[in-house]
């Protein structure tokens, strides 16, 4: 009898528990819905709705974004894996990429190390050296321009600087130095905030202890620093790679490609292709290779860089 | 807490609901359009390509239903800059636009199925720039006229030579050669300050040389055939020794490393008198930056040494917008077009806002304005004097050719290729696009 009733209350709590457990759950179903349901639907509209579309615009042929669809199959990626101007865009961004996210990250962590060591004027520093993240692409390639082809050469006239006389956009070579010098001018005082953040949160006491070792700066920099400093340097080596791959603002007001098509990165290739030439079919389906290569590549720098990082 | 939560959920779906509806509702309106019946106006809609005469133009439009009450003009001005035609956006959403405001090249090819005869309109007796299509059928309106050549500085000219200048004089290579060394004597370091951007080396100058036969389409029929061999055609090459004598060290501010981003600086040299002459069309006066009273004009473009040639004396003018009335409006939005069209030709206040107010030369001889910019009197000084040749501009894929002949040209000047390499690639070019 006893037993009986123990069996029957034990049954009933077991029914109220999955009862309250299903309760539980749909209150953190409404409460997960609450809270990730509005940003999830903006998400939806404002990225992968459209990014599905856009997959599904490369299968049909259109010369501009309103044309009537046709189906064409595998058709725009034919064309795009046969548009050699497409692949050499993509090399010529691949070296800007390598060049910017070098310099961007050396520059950034020396500031960031610069604005770290305890000078008197260094917050002052801090916001000197962010501010040229505030100004816009577009406007900084205008402003730079101005300093490409006016201000440098009248230097290097004043000066008599024989290769500053002339303006740097008009050749390949230098026009493309001028798109990194640009972005390390714009981008690095971003990456710097990343790199005090990181800076600052290195235990002060792994740094006295390798001074009471008798280390010295570089080794201290190289030994102790650096490895805690990995996860920042994950984000701002994405961040930079990302953005280089993507750049086409400044690419668009500082050279707008030229001079002969020698500084058009890949992005403003496919703008041309959807837009000017009017082949949106083709150009969407290079805009979805180069996020494929932009996706592969970030994706496997995050997971190795990853690996490196240390525990403090 | 519960009920507010409950709330909550209760509103978010509400919204979600509200805005779907909206969206829904939004895609509905597209099948009201504009029926008219008799007695109630006639609604065309007419889209200006021209952001930057908004203003004016919808105020001719006011004019223009003050005086006829019986039909509602809609402007639809497209942004400066917009890559997409707004009459595409008003089609796609179902909308009949009634006059349609296209340059010459897309209205007789992309959109040479929108435009209904116009050849029986009374206008055609006041211009020769009505634009034709492939079967001679007069389609285009000319709106819009704009001219291109040596663009010179009066006063840098003058100086040099010594008394008054007539650009037309200048009708030989040598003879422009002869001027740019006087004009160095007279101690202007670099009297040309060309800025070489694509645009201007491909699209302007280098489809000049289709001038050669009355008629461009000639020419391009020729490459399009395979049958020209440009390195042996002396026009096109004539150009290029132009081209040369324009961009070369000793004449060219940019001589030394041409192809960099110059065009105000280029236009500020030739506004100030540091230079004297550059390239381009009578949309460059606002770059040029001049101090008022100012004189600036056209020289021809010399192809060669024979002073009779007519390429040497004549200028390219043509319509830069023309405007199409659709063959799918009903008749009386035809009707209505027409009307507004004779309107700005014979009336007052249509002349009136053509050239005064949008600053815009006019292709119709019997408009008595004239605008105020000195290149754009100089235009309409050539025309009057009928000193102009077809805008080579206007027969050719604008966009093929600024993003792939242009910077092909580009390379040419830079050295960086033969003329044969251009030649070749121009004629690859057209045997692969026969549009």
């Amino acid at each position: 009898m006893l037993a009986k009733k123990v069996d029957e209350v034990s049954y009933h709590t077991e029914i109220s528990q999955k009862v309250i457990r299903r309760k539980r759950n749909l209150t953190s179903l409404g409460n997960s819905m609450l809270f990730l349901g509005p940003s999830t639907i903006f998400f939806a509209i404002t990225v992968v709705i459209p990014f599905i579309y856009g997959i599904y615009l490369t299968l049909n042929k259109m010369d501009s974004p309103i044309d009537a669809m046709v189906f064409s199959g595998m058709l725009n990626y034919v064309n795009a894996f046969k548009d050699a101007e497409f692949w050499s865009s993509l090399w010529l961004t691949i070296k800007f990429v390598v060049a910017t996210v070098f310099f961007v990250n050396l520059v950034g962590f020396g500031l960031a190390y610069l604005v770290t060591s305890g000078m008197k004027i260094q917050n002052s520093l801090r916001t000197a050296y962010f501010t040229p993240n505030l100004i816009g692409g577009l406007v900084l390639g205008y402003i730079w321009q101005f300093v490409f082809v006016q201000s440098l050469p009248a230097l290097g006239e004043k000066l008599g600087i024989s290769w500053l006389k002339l303006g740097w956009l008009g050749d390949p070579h230098m026009a493309f130095w001028a798109l990194v010098i640009v972005t390390i001018w714009q981008t690095s005082g971003y990456m710097m905030i990343i790199f005090i953040a990181g800076l600052i949160s290195i235990p002060k006491d792994l740094i006295e202890a390798a001074k009471i070792d008798g280390a010295g700066a570089f080794r201290r920099l190289i030994n102790i620093t650096l490895p805690l400093m990995v996860p920042s340097f994950v984000v701002t080596i994405f961040l930079s790679l990302k953005n280089a791959f993507m750049v086409y603002d400044l690419n668009f007001s500082l050279t707008k490609g030229g001079p002969f098509n020698s500084t058009l990165m890949v992005s403003m290739h496919v703008v041309n292709k959807a837009f000017v030439e009017a082949n949106y079919g083709t150009g969407q389906a290079e805009a979805i290779i180069l996020f494929l290569i932009v996706a592969i590549v970030t994706g496997i720098q995050v997971y190795f860089s990853k690996k490196m990082e240390v525990e403090a | 807490m519960v009920n507010f939560k409950a709330l909550l959920k209760k509103s978010t779906l509400v919204g979600a609901a509200a805005a779907l509806t909206m969206s829904l509702a939004a895609c509905s309106g597209k099948t009201s359009g504009n029926a008219a019946s008799s007695d109630s106006p006639v609604n065309i809609i007419v889209t200006n390509g021209k952001g930057e005469i908004d203003a004016q133009f919808k105020q001719a439009a006011k004019d223009f239903m003050k005086a006829n009450p019986n039909i509602h003009v809609d402007v639809k001005s497209s942004a400066v800059g917009d890559t997409l035609n707004m009459y595409d956006k008003l089609t796609a959403s179902g909308k009949t636009v009634t006059i349609a405001m296209f340059d010459p090249y897309s209205a007789v090819h992309k959109y040479k199925d929108v435009g209904m005869d116009l050849s029986n309109e009374k206008w055609n007796a006041e211009t020769t720039y009505a634009l034709k299509d492939a079967n001679g059928k007069v389609i285009g309106f000319p709106f819009a006229v704009e001219g291109m050549g040596l663009v010179y500085n009066q006063k840098v000219v003058e100086k040099a030579t010594g008394g008054k200048f007539d650009p037309f004089s200048v009708n030989t290579q040598d003879k422009l050669k002869a001027l740019l060394d006087k004009i160095k004597a007279s101690g202007v370091q670099y009297p040309v300050s060309y800025q070489t951007e694509f645009w201007s080396v491909g699209n302007h100058y280098s489809s000049l040389f289709l001038d050669q036969d009355s008629d461009p389409n000639v020419i391009l029929d020729k490459l399009k055939a395979g049958k020209m061999d440009l390195t042996k055609n002396a026009v096109w090459n004539g150009y290029y020794d132009t081209l040369n004598l324009l961009t070369s060290k000793t004449y060219n501010k940019y001589g030394d490393r041409p192809l960099g981003q110059y065009y105000d600086a280029a236009h500020v040299a030739v506004g100030k008198g540091d230079s004297a002459i550059l390239f381009n069309g009578d949309w460059a006066f606002d770059s040029l930056k001049a101090v008022a009273g100012d004189n600036f004009g056209f020289m021809p473009v010399p192809v060669d040494n024979n002073p009779d040639n007519p390429l040497n004396n004549k200028i390219a003018v043509g319509p830069t917008q023309v405007l199409v009335i659709n063959k799918k409006a009903t008749k009386a939005q035809q009707d209505a077009a027409k009307k507004f069209l004779n309107w700005l030709v014979y009336n007052q206040a249509g002349q009136d806002f053509i050239v005064n107010k949008a600053q815009i030369i006019s292709a119709f001889k019997n408009n008595p304005n004239k605008v105020t910019n000195p290149l754009g009197v100089a235009i309409s000084n050539a025309i009057a004097q009928n000193k102009t040749m077809p805008f080579s501009t206007n027969y050719i894929n604008p966009s093929d050719w600024s993003t792939i002949i242009g910077p092909e040209v580009q390379k040419y000047i830079g050295k960086q290729e033969s003329r044969k390499d251009l030649a070749k690639f121009l004629e690859s070019y057209y045997k692969s696009h026969q549009e």
